[in-house]
């Protein structure tokens, strides 16, 4: 499982996970995640290469999600795979956070 | 001839009680997934049950003690069946819990992470259903097979 992230305009930080959100997955990216959340209020997280998500995969996302929101931030979902969005849906978190298919529409829910 | 030396996948996956144990069903799935010609859908169903169900067993069960996981086709071959045993105390992974009678969230500091394993579960798997052993547990996951 890899992780990176990418600066962009208007204090957005693009988290982009790569791989497979297992439970060795979740564990492999939860200290960057959480660096990411603590230092950002935009949180962009590009699912688009995680071809696997648990419900552990799960917590990796909601934590930080959930450590933006508490700062008043915001987080969307970007161009998750259609299983990877069935549990995105299942779980409910598409009713919590938005779920964007196209990155200037992702972009703009962040301003 | 191509695939004349293919080794087919065991059957039966033995894992010991810990986490880190689970890193070693993927590749079995997969492994499964050539032999039965199990669409990628289905595979990362079959991955999202098995993972949900065993890291279930892992915590409330007993490290020291051996969990198998059986493969085989239903006797009508419509489903591929994963049979679950563990030694472990007894455990209803199906059994209503308060988890599923809480409202739905209304913000994400509400959502519960925990808990979403059995809600996964029902939505991927074809048949679930659970039984008490004498000293353990079965718990047998059925999947549709492509006609």
């Amino acid at each position: 499982m890899q992780i990176s992230t990418e600066e962009l305009d208007g204090g957005i930080t693009k988290v982009v996970l790569d791989g497979r959100m297992d439970i060795a997955g979740a564990q492999a990216v939860d200290l960057k995640m959480n660096l990411a959340a603590g230092s950002s209020k935009k949180l962009l997280i590009d699912l688009q290469k995680v071809s696997f998500l648990g419900s552990m995969g799960l917590g990796s996302i909601v934590r930080p999600a959930r450590a933006v929101n508490s700062r008043g931030g915001k987080v969307v979902l970007f161009a998750p795979t259609e299983m990877v969005e069935s549990v995105l849906k299942t779980a409910g978190i598409d009713s919590l956070l938005p779920i964007h298919h196209d990155l200037a529409a992702a972009i703009a829910a962040l301003q | 001839m191509p695939g004349e030396h293919t080794v087919k996948p065991q059957p039966r996956l033995t894992l010991q009680g810990q986490l880190g144990e689970l890193a070693r069903v993927w590749p079995w799935i997969e492994a499964l997934a050539s032999e039965y010609s199990i669409p990628a859908g289905t595979q990362f169903a079959i991955q999202l049950c098995l993972e949900e169900a065993l890291s279930n067993i892992v915590r409330h069960g007993q490290s020291d003690q051996p969990i198998t996981v059986d493969c085989a086709r239903s006797a009508a071959n419509r489903e591929l069946m994963f049979t679950l045993e563990d030694h472990g105390p007894a455990f209803d992974p199906l059994a209503p819990s308060e988890f599923e009678k809480t409202p739905a969230p209304t913000s994400i500091d509400q959502l519960q992470v925990g808990g979403q394993g059995i809600r996964l579960m029902r939505r991927f798997a074809g048949s679930l259903a659970y039984q008490r052993l004498p000293g353990g547990n079965r718990l047998t996951i059925g999947f549709a097979l492509p006609r």
